[in-house]
């Protein structure tokens, strides 16, 4: 629970409101004690390594999953008492898409389309559906079994955005896309924050995030371990920098402004730097004439192995390492 | 040639199983009906009383064959080779397209096609391996009859003729691939040529000429048009004439020389014929869960449908025929009054013997109906619907209501046929009404198996696609052949089947109405408890 609420909680009504949360399949804690707030208008990061509890914790909030312990509210509503009314207000995207074999991309999209209720005006719908299946570069006349996993995705990314909802949920929804499609996806995002909409955007990806959301909240092993603003997690996106050793003396690495976290081993230096420090960084690099430069954005692994990496060994480890210290 | 015998073995090797299942399956087909003919109409003039009634028949013509007399091997030869050359057929087909379509449709072809085995090869291994399976196919049927006590020589015509029909179906196959786009759509069109091909011959068995002894019969032109017809021509046992089955030779040939055209000019993964594209926009109607469902089970309800209309076919047709028979032979009689309870006539129960078949197609259509449902949860389809405003109730409500529709076309579709047969064949008018009460008393069984698979569904979501065929199984043997083969009573009664009344005046419809209440009572506590369900895909 720690502090997060303190440093979560932003101005606006929260869409999303998680305290606590539990699930349990079996003996198995998929989620442990999770907590998550997404304010009205946000877009929010919901950011952890594969098999942290994401997609469960959407799955929880959708209502496909009752929760085992904890509170959880989607606007102001039990997800699992409401889940149809709540549904009204929603668009969701799986992370791994399966479509109707015998189903077209096309059909698909109007029935997921109709089901929500935003058919209504059918000039407004077919001008979207239209749009978005062109923007995408989807083919909505193949049929479900035809499709790459990049193309479901797609399928139901356009029946997302087709009708217009005031919360999306989105899990890990560019997985199986290519760059020119990420961008696509990226302007869409844009386009519905902009008209006031609230999204939820789970993620392995943490550039992905970086980019496109105001808020991030960082999940490992069922729990919240960070959350807030990028700004406030600036600590966790600096850039990873290396270059071999040789040749180079403390003197000489003692002068690289804004170097963090600096160490010397496998005849390699690496450090890391904020973000919007790289370019004073570099000129100096190149004064020092370093060999074999690697610059790189922190990855969600190497970002767990540094900041959670005790925990990261379990309880066992921690013991571990208390009874040493003694 | 390495590489002819590196695809050979591949092949061989991937199919094993499933080779093997076909042939021993269609070898103790041939196995077991020899010995049922020799235990069932040991003598000669039960068969000759038989071949009569058949004759006399036109359904059973279309589904058998003609007869070539009464002896004991060409009676079993008239009983079961079509049969035996339907599955040689699918058998073939199927092989055909696994090794050719399908391989090109996944990519793996241009894997195989990128190595010195270039274009053809794997073309000249499929139908290497395809002929190979169909004449140990010939061998084990030959095989099977010797055994059965059949007349050698004939054995070896009849699985000549099996196997000759297989590799014409093999060609059809390959050509199929050709053609279309998909391997499911290669599957679908050389399957219909194979369905096409049963169909001509029994509609030109069927129109045939009776012999002057009426235990003959020669076919009419249009089981000449039929692969599976010139097999039957060979006239084991009796003519043992192996020249009709060069016809099925020259047709392969024919067929494979198209297929080495094509194959040899065509881009890998290409078709003669484009894929088929789907609607760019669903009709309107296609906007809810039910409709869903029904666009999802469409397919298959209509084959449950044709089942029961075929089965209501025999129901309205045979009656007055197989009357005849149970009056003469007691032992017919009694066999007939042990499958269904209670008494009536044996009109009614002729009837009724036929309906509970449809019935038993009504439940296994009910069974599928659950089963598409638990599919679509962990394919994570259902995940699309359910995250939209359909609530899990609605969803499973729908779901069960298209149950419901299914079991009543499926019933209603055989005593429609039955009614208009048996007017056809010119019965009482009056006796329509039997068809539509036996169909209704068929109602209650199959609503107590879409109660209880939906039960089944929502509180062991994981036994469901198992339990569902095995639980039809087990009621269908303990309802049905329990009584023939001395299962107590208790035991027969847990089968639904047990209980549907026989209509006739004076019957006992009590167990109908427990039926009803216990198929209304499991349904009501599956749609409560599903409020309850969470989603499960695994």
């Amino acid at each position: 629970m720690s502090g997060v609420n303190e440093a979560g909680t932003t101005s606006g009504d929260l869409i999303i409101d998680v305290r606590g949360l539990g699930k349990r399949f079996g003996r198995v804690r998929a989620l442990d004690g999770l907590d998550l707030s997404v304010s009205a208008g946000e877009v929010h990061g919901f950011l952890g390594p594969n098999g942290a509890g994401k997609s469960t914790t959407l799955r929880v909030l959708l209502g496909l999953a009752r929760a085992s312990f904890g509170s959880v509210t989607v606007f102001g509503q039990d997800p699992w008492k409401d889940a149809a009314k709540l549904h009204r207000r929603l668009a969701y995207v799986p992370g791994d898409v399966s479509l109707w074999p015998n189903l077209s991309g096309g059909e698909a999209i109007d029935l997921i389309s109709r089901l929500r209720g935003g058919t209504a005006d059918r000039a407004a719908y077919a001008r979207a559906k239209d749009r978005l299946t062109r923007t995408f570069a989807l083919d909505p006349g193949k049929k479900g079994r035809t499709y790459s996993k990049g193309n479901r995705q797609k399928v139901a990314l356009v029946a997302a955005f087709a009708t217009p909802a005031e919360l999306y949920i989105l899990d890990e929804p560019s997985s199986g896309l290519d760059p020119l499609m990420e961008a696509v996806f990226g302007q869409e995002i844009q386009r519905v924050s902009a008209a006031g909409a609230t999204v939820l955007l789970s993620s392995h990806i943490l550039s992905e995030v970086e980019h496109l959301c105001s808020r991030v909240s960082i999940i490992r092993a069922g729990k919240t371990v960070e959350t807030g603003t990028l700004a406030q997690m600036r600590h966790l996106t600096r850039t990873g920098i290396s270059f071999a050793a040789e040749g180079l003396g403390q003197e000489q690495l003692g002068r690289i402004p804004g170097a963090h976290e600096l160490t010397v081993s496998g005849g390699r230096v690496s450090f890391t730097t904020d973000t919007d420090e790289v370019s004073a960084v570099l000129p100096m690099l190149a004064a020092l004439k370093v060999q074999g430069l690697t610059v790189q954005p922190p990855s969600l692994e190497e970002l767990f192995l540094r900041h959670y990496g005790d925990e990261a060994e379990g309880p066992k480890g921690r013991r571990a390492a208390e009874a040493a210290a003694r | 040639m390495s590489t002819l015998s590196a695809l050979l073995r591949q092949r061989a090797r991937r199919d094993r199983w499933q080779l093997i299942i076909w042939i021993a399956g269609t070898g103790l087909l041939a196995l077991v009906s020899a010995s049922a003919v020799a235990q069932t109409y040991g003598d000669y003039a039960g068969r000759v009383s038989i071949l009569r009634l058949a004759i006399a028949n036109p359904a059973i013509l279309m589904l058998r064959g003609t007869p070539r007399g009464a002896g004991l091997d060409a009676f079993v030869f008239f009983e079961i080779f079509t049969f035996l050359a339907l599955l040689a057929g699918l058998m073939s087909t199927f092989l055909a397209v696994r090794h050719s379509r399908a391989e090109e449709e996944s990519g793996r072809a241009e894997m195989v096609s990128a190595t010195p085995a270039a274009r053809l090869t794997p073309t000249v291994a499929t139908l290497i391996h395809g002929v190979l399976a169909n004449v140990l196919l010939g061998i084990v049927v030959a095989l099977a009859f010797i055994v059965g006590n059949l007349e050698p020589y004939g054995s070896f015509v009849t699985g000549a003729a099996v196997a000759a029909t297989g590799v014409a179906f093999l060609a059809v196959g390959l050509l199929a691939a050709q053609f279309m786009r998909t391997s499911r759509g290669a599957n679908g069109t050389a399957a219909a040529v194979v369905g096409i091909a049963y169909v001509l011959r029994g509609l030109g068995d069927a129109l045939g000429t009776a012999g002057a002894d009426g235990i003959q019969m020669s076919p009419a032109w249009p089981s000449w048009l039929s692969p599976i017809g010139w097999g039957q021509q060979s006239a084991a046992y009796t003519a043992n004439n192996a020249a009709p089955m060069l016809l099925n030779i020259v047709l392969a040939a024919v067929c494979l020389l198209a297929v080495f055209g094509l194959q040899a000019h065509r881009d890998s993964g290409a078709s003669l014929l484009a894929g088929t594209t789907g609607r760019i926009n669903a009709r309107s109607v296609l906007s809810g869960p039910l409709a869903l469902g029904w666009r999802l089970q469409l397919p298959s309800i209509i084959g449950w449908c044709l089942g029961g209309a075929f089965t209501g076919l025999f129901a309205g047709t045979l009656s007055k025929l197989v009357e005849q028979a149970a009056s003469a032979n007691p032992t017919v009689s009694a066999v007939l009054h042990d499958m269904v309870q209670g008494g009536g006539s044996m009109d009614q129960i002729l009837i009724s013997v036929m309906f509970s078949l449809i019935g038993i197609l009504a439940a296994a259509c009910a069974a599928q109906t659950i089963i598409r449902m638990r599919q679509e949860e962990t394919a994570g389809t259902a995940e699309l619907i359910l995250a939209s405003p359909v609530s899990r109730t609605r969803w499973f409500r729908d779901y069960l209501l298209l149950g419901l529709s299914a079991i009543v076309l499926v019933l209603l579709s055989g005593a429609v046929v039955s009614g208009l047969s048996a007017l056809a064949v010119g019965s009482d008018p009056a006796g329509i009404g039997d068809s539509f009460t036996a169909a209704a008393a068929q109602l209650p069984a199959a609503l107590v198996y879409l109660g209880v698979l939906a039960l089944l569904f929502v509180v062991l979501p994981r036994l469901t696609i198992s339990l569902a065929w095995s639980s039809i199984g087990i009621g269908v043997f303990l309802g049905f052949f329990g009584g023939l083969i001395g299962v107590p009573q208790w035991a027969r009664d847990i089968s639904p089947f047990t209980h549907t009344p026989v209509p006739s005046s004076g019957a006992d419809y009590s167990g109908a109405v427990w039926m009803l209440v216990v198929a209304v009572a499991v349904t009501a506590c599956a749609v409560v408890a599903m409020r309850r369900r969470e989603f499960q895909t695994t």
